[in-house]
């Protein structure tokens, strides 16, 4: 220490000319407001996250009527037992899946068109998709239902499944043009040339190169389907029907204070949709809707 | 990138060519191709086109023509004209609803992307465990409204609820938030700014990564204060996602169902009905078709001609 000490004011004394400590300032200041930030990000999260912490701690106390004290998972086991949130959860998860998977073979050949498609008949069709993202969904519904009653579509899962495709289409095609606009035309142009079809191109190519933009389109079609309120309110009307969001409804009107059981169910609810989100977080990114509405 | 090739494609994006086309027009050798193109690029848009069509094109303009009629859930009834229009609108329902939508899709988009493009400014400097804020901040977007809302509904609304409790204990007597009117409006803006301020934050993320570095190093070697360098070369520099944040947002807001309708039903006394809810309430809980369409109906019109107006006016900044 004491060695060095003056070696480095002998130093600083020669560097005056360069003024090195003014050059470095910039960097110490993020360094020491790092640790101020990372203490507000914590209080921040702290607040924002505690509707959702409550329901993990709730669904973790024993419910009214329960013998147990303290953290007991028993009210996991009573609405299993007790109640249809498996068959709910397992129409949540039949209606979303299949969702998804449509939305994806449907979205992915559009948004190839709207990436790559020069046409008047393009622009048109991506106003379309505009205006028909903007337009409310309750509109929408009561025609539909009207419709459906007469096709045998109300209380029925795959009704509910169809009018999910349908509201995830514009949102969806965007994201997987957008994903597109990234992948360089030469990759095809190259296999035209080779003789490959456009169909062939798409699929051995492009579509092989976008695992990126089609999770990411899944996600966003996994979370509209899943997180869907209005179209299941509307359409599902006996409880071995509900999807695990009417499900939820309906069980917390008639157990208002058995806030226990009605937690659990909760955290049921969302832990599809929170893990999915944990797992494939870095694919999903929602910027690429802006980019792409602009960019034709 | 040379500066060449940036010239070029710049040029390319003024004249609507993506980075990896070409910009000439086709040669007559490549017209066999175009067709075999144009082809497959029917095929490719034809399913997205009918559902389209089926599921949101056709039930809009049955549902401008059932606005026109008096009938119900199961009969078409007579054409009535206007009328339904006429009576919606005199009602003081309409009227409360409209304001009310209005003031909550302000307070939605202007609250949320506030709190969203901070957050996302906060995120973008080197923080210890900065992927895991992300992901836990993302969470009440995340989470389904009807658990969001049955936990909010625990924190303020009962007697035995958090919030209520606190706000005795420092002297507010024992408010039941969603039981008073304006109480109730409030805590279903900040609960909409609380679902929205993680989508703001991911597109201000994305707009706020694509800006070049080089500019604020720039603005720092000029001593540009903090301040001046968000005001002068940061939000200018976002503006465009901005812009398309908020026209989402608003759409987002005015459609929304589910936040009012599971936290409040619209009550008490009304206070908190947007126009969606009021459509809602009208057709599935007092049977009014006619009337109930018709309030969609004006929502309709209003965000088509909002959407177009806005649409021409991205792609305008856009050229420029």
């Amino acid at each position: 220490m004491s060695a060095e000490a003056p070696a480095a004011q002998l130093v600083g004394k020669l560097e005056v000319g360069v003024s090195p400590s003014k050059r470095r300032t910039l960097t110490q200041m993020q360094e020491r407001g790092k640790w101020w930030r990372f203490l507000a990000l914590i209080i921040i999260c702290a607040i924002v996250l505690i509707p959702i912490v409550a329901v993990l701690i709730l669904s973790t106390q024993p419910s009214l009527g329960s013998q147990t004290q303290g953290f007991t998972l028993e009210n996991f086991g009573t609405i299993f037992a007790k109640t249809k949130v498996g068959t709910w959860l397992m129409n949540s998860l039949t209606v979303t899946l299949v969702t998804v998977l449509v939305a994806v073979v449907v979205a992915a050949p559009a948004g190839y068109v709207l990436s790559r498609g020069r046409s008047k008949l393009v622009s048109g069709y991506s106003l379309v998709l505009f205006i028909v993202q903007s337009l409310p969904v309750v509109t929408a519904v009561i025609p539909l239902f009207i419709l459906f009653a007469q096709l045998g579509l109300v209380d029925n899962l795959a009704g509910v499944t169809i009018i999910y495709v349908g509201s995830t289409m514009s949102v969806a095609i965007w994201m997987m043009a957008a994903y597109f606009d990234s992948i360089p035309i030469t990759l095809e142009e190259a296999a035209w040339m080779d003789g490959c079809s456009v169909f062939g191109s798409f699929l051995r190519i492009v579509l092989r190169n976008s695992l990126p933009g089609v999770l990411s389109t899944a996600i966003f079609a996994f979370l509209l389907a899943w997180n869907d309120y209005l179209v299941a309110v509307v359409f599902l009307r006996s409880d071995e029907n509900y999807t695990l969001q009417i499900g939820l409804q309906t069980f917390f009107q008639q157990n208002q204070a058995n806030w226990g059981l009605v937690m659990a169910v909760a955290v049921v609810m969302m832990l599809p949709p929170v893990l999915l989100f944990a797992l494939l977080n870095k694919y999903f990114s929602v910027g690429g809707i802006g980019g792409s509405l602009a960019g034709r | 990138m040379t500066t060449e090739s940036v010239t070029g494609a710049l040029k390319k994006a003024r004249s609507g060519v993506g980075v990896g086309g070409s910009g000439r027009s086709p040669s007559s050798r490549e017209r066999k191709r175009q067709f075999t193109h144009s082809r497959t690029f029917t095929l490719f848009v034809l399913p997205s086109l009918i559902l389209l069509v089926l599921l949101n094109v056709y039930p809009v303009v049955y549902a401008g023509m059932q606005s026109l009629r008096n009938g119900d859930l199961l009969s078409a009834g007579n054409f009535v004209g206007l009328s339904n229009y006429i009576s919606v609108v005199q009602t003081p329902a309409f009227l409360h609803a409209t304001l009310f939508t209005i003031i909550f899709t302000v307070v939605g988009v202007f609250g949320s992307w506030s709190i969203g493009l901070a957050l996302s400014l906060l995120l973008r400097t080197r923080i210890p465990a900065n992927g895991l804020f992300k992901v836990l901040l993302l969470l009440p977007w995340v989470v389904p409204v009807v658990v969001s809302a049955t936990s909010w509904n625990w924190l303020v609304a009962t007697p035995q609820s958090p919030l209520p409790i606190i706000a005795d204990a420092l002297g507010f007597g024992n408010p039941l938030f969603l039981a008073d009117p304006l109480n109730a409006q409030i805590v279903v803006c900040i609960f909409k700014v609380w679902i929205s301020f993680p989508f703001m934050m991911m597109m201000m993320s994305s707009a706020l990564a694509s800006v070049d570095v080089n500019v604020y190093e720039a603005s720092k070697v000029d001593g540009a204060s903090s301040w001046q360098t968000f005001g002068r070369i940061t939000l200018p520099m976002i503006s465009r996602s901005t812009y398309i944040s908020w026209i989402l947002m608003t759409i987002f807001c005015v459609n929304d169902f589910p936040s009012i309708f599971l936290l409040t039903g619209g009550g008490p006394v009304n206070s908190t009905q947007t126009l969606v809810v009021l459509a809602y309430s009208t057709v599935f809980q007092n049977f009014q078709t006619g009337p109930g369409v018709a309030i969609a109906f004006i929502m309709t019109i209003v965000l088509v001609i909002i959407s177009v107006l806005l649409y021409r006016q991205i792609r305008k900044v856009n050229i420029e």
